[in-house]
């Protein structure tokens, strides 16, 4: 009677676990796990990895999917044309991008470096999950300009594209959120932790003595909004420049509505910011002197200018240099010649891809 | 003897939490599930809304109706007592140019209902949870790419009274978060009981009407405002205006 009791309490005590365990699990995308890695002394990520769990096969198609043209209207404008590896995923040497029909953007190409720790995206923050962030510019009528069922029948008629969504999501279903999902998924593995300031920081490396000075300067003067270690708060500011009366873009007042966001845009990240020049949301400054002299003198304050800006940031000659010299070691050569983001085997090259090139 | 007693306790209230929410769930899917379909009517003025005719809103003011499309989420039902049950998962795109997108068919274990809730637009959830599939799908055509939430109601016209170019009348309504949010909750009664049963299909008949986006707690002027398409203050007084356009039209039962 006592054992077959014990076995009894025993038995209900499992069905119960388990019972409690089934309900927690979520559904996980098939294919082979890729485990996300935080670099230490990094914050946990903000993207929610349960609902689209990284896979090679996942991570495989976002990477086609990114290099492929044929996510734009004329096939010549895929997301690596703005976005190439070389320039930290931001638009070499290009103040505004190019785009569908010989039309400018009106925003400057950002890198997308650390995407997995953003809440959200564009200049101004308009959107709200990186899996509807590429939906943005494949449909703006300036940049690839495409409508979203037409391109999703391009991808259904494809010889491929049926059996890498088999393979990543478990059908040959091919749909709005599994193309964007598969993209997140490429997008997330841009992770950039390894640039000179990391080594010294992981104690593998020592900053040459301009750079150490530069730190100090640095975070004096400037990490109020580019904290370390994503090198930005994720805040919207107005750092002084004025409207461009052309684009006349004012920035978050956009998407709130609000008018005391007028001409705030989201402080950038730093990292790898030698090579993503040029600069600001429209890309008006041209080198990192430019945006050093911008702070010391030439930006305006006005009625929405950020609080910590109102006497700008003086800077002397000796210590730009010594600025310039620290954010020249925030550069990560082993995020921008990483060949997992580089255009993969069998999509059809692209000349807006290779280093330096112009567009048309 | 008081050990036994004790243990079987433990194994009862074991069992039942083992137990617990299986059979809390197959309770839930054991009753007899009664259809109740809803369909949409959408009209301008007293006159069922035809693409190419011409009307007037209150001010006057001519208009043909070009496209009419919005989301009805979040549906439940009122029971005998007033209670409302919620559907779940229950999301639906009303188009009027899809013939067949302008009736819901859905199940609910009730047997009696008074009245029908439901939201004219899509809940905060979603629109900050990614893409979806299936009516919330952004290819739809009722979502903002470059300021992420869904258009919860669209209106598209032309007016002779429009300075847009091609007189193009233009509302797009959205937002889901303060001060801009455009979400609204619609409750009907029925005014009477709608007695369900599995054998019969009831049909809950629901007119919208368009003129009602033009005035109504807002005076809504063609002349003065030929487009809407972010959320604002203007989209909030248009979207307070047509939160009074639905109507209870007729209510049946057939075998």
């Amino acid at each position: 009677m006592r054992t077959t009791l014990t076995i009894a309490l025993l038995f209900t005590a499992v069905v119960a676990l388990c019972s409690f365990i089934k309900q927690k699990a979520k559904p996980r995308n098939p294919g082979t796990p890729v485990a996300f890695v935080v670099p230490k002394g990094w914050p946990a990520i903000k993207y929610n990895l349960d609902s689209n769990g990284l896979t090679k096969e996942g991570i495989a198609l976002g990477r086609r999917l990114f290099y492929d043209g044929r996510l734009s209207k004329d096939g010549q404008f895929p997301c690596a044309s703005c976005h190439q590896p070389f320039a930290a995923m931001a638009n070499f040497d290009h103040n505004l991008s190019h785009g569908f029909d010989n039309q400018f953007t009106t925003r400057n190409a950002p890198s997308l470096a650390n995407l997995a720790w953003q809440t959200a995206f564009h200049w101004d923050g308009g959107i709200n999950h990186l899996d509807a962030q590429p939906l943005a510019p494949i449909t703006a009528p300036n940049e690839m300009a495409e409508d979203i069922g037409t391109l999703l029948a391009k991808l259904k008629k494809d010889s491929l594209y049926p059996s890498l969504f088999r393979a990543a999501f478990g059908s040959k279903i091919i749909n709005t959120q599994r193309m964007t999902r598969a993209l997140s998924q490429f997008l997330l593995t841009m992770v950039s932790a390894n640039s000179k300031y990391d080594k010294v920081m992981r104690g593998e490396d020592s900053f040459i003595l301009p750079q150490k000075l530069g730190y100090e300067i640095f975070k004096l003067k400037c990490a109020a909004c580019h904290p370390e270690p994503f090198f930005t708060d994720f805040s919207y500011r107005n750092n002084g420049l004025t409207l461009d009366p052309v684009l006349k873009d004012y920035g978050r007042m956009r998407i709130t509505g609000n008018s005391s966001d007028s001409l705030k845009f989201k402080v950038p990240s730093l990292r790898n910011v030698y090579v993503t020049y040029p600069y600001m949301h429209d890309g008006r400054l041209t080198g990192l002197y430019d945006v050093l002299e911008h702070y010391n003198k030439k930006m305006v304050v006005g009625p929405t200018t950020d609080s910590l800006l109102q006497n700008k940031i003086p800077l002397s000659n000796f210590e730009k240099g010594q600025l310039v010299a620290f954010l020249v070691a925030l550069t990560d050569t082993s995020f921008t010649k990483d060949p997992r983001f580089s255009q993969p085997p069998g999509v059809p090259s692209s000349l807006f891809c290779a280093p330096g090139h112009h567009l048309r | 003897m008081w050990g036994l007693k004790t243990k079987l306790m433990v194994l009862q209230a074991l069992l039942l939490l083992a137990l617990g929410s299986p059979a809390q769930k197959s309770k839930k899917e054991s009753p007899i599930l009664n259809n109740i379909t809803i369909s949409f009517e959408n009209k301008v003025g007293g006159q069922l809304l035809d693409m190419d005719s011409v009307y007037q809103n209150a001010f006057g003011e001519a208009f043909t109706v070009t496209q009419f499309k919005y989301y009805i989420s979040n549906i439940s039902f009122n029971d005998a007592a007033g209670k409302e049950a919620k559907i779940p998962d229950t999301y639906f795109l009303i188009n009027q140019q899809d013939s067949a997108g302008k009736s819901i068919t859905i199940s609910t274990p009730l047997s009696v209902i008074t009245g029908i809730n439901f939201l004219i637009g899509i809940d905060s959830i979603k629109n900050v949870s990614g893409v979806q599939t299936g009516v919330l799908d952004p290819l739809n055509g009722m979502f903002w790419t470059w300021s992420t939430g869904y258009i919860m109601a669209k209106l598209e016209a032309v007016s002779p009274v429009s300075k847009a170019p091609q007189s193009r009348v233009t509302y797009h309504i959205g937002g889901f978060t303060a001060p801009y949010n455009a979400v609204k909750k619609i409750s009907l009664p029925l005014g009477s009981l709608l007695q369900l049963h599995p054998a019969n299909i009831s049909r809950i008949s629901i007119s919208a009407d368009i003129n009602k986006w033009f005035s109504g707690a807002s005076d809504i002027r063609i002349a003065d405002h030929n487009f809407c398409m972010n959320p604002g203050s203007l989209s909030n007084a248009i979207a307070a205006n047509y939160a009074a356009m639905f109507s209870i039209q007729s209510i049946s039962l057939s075998k």
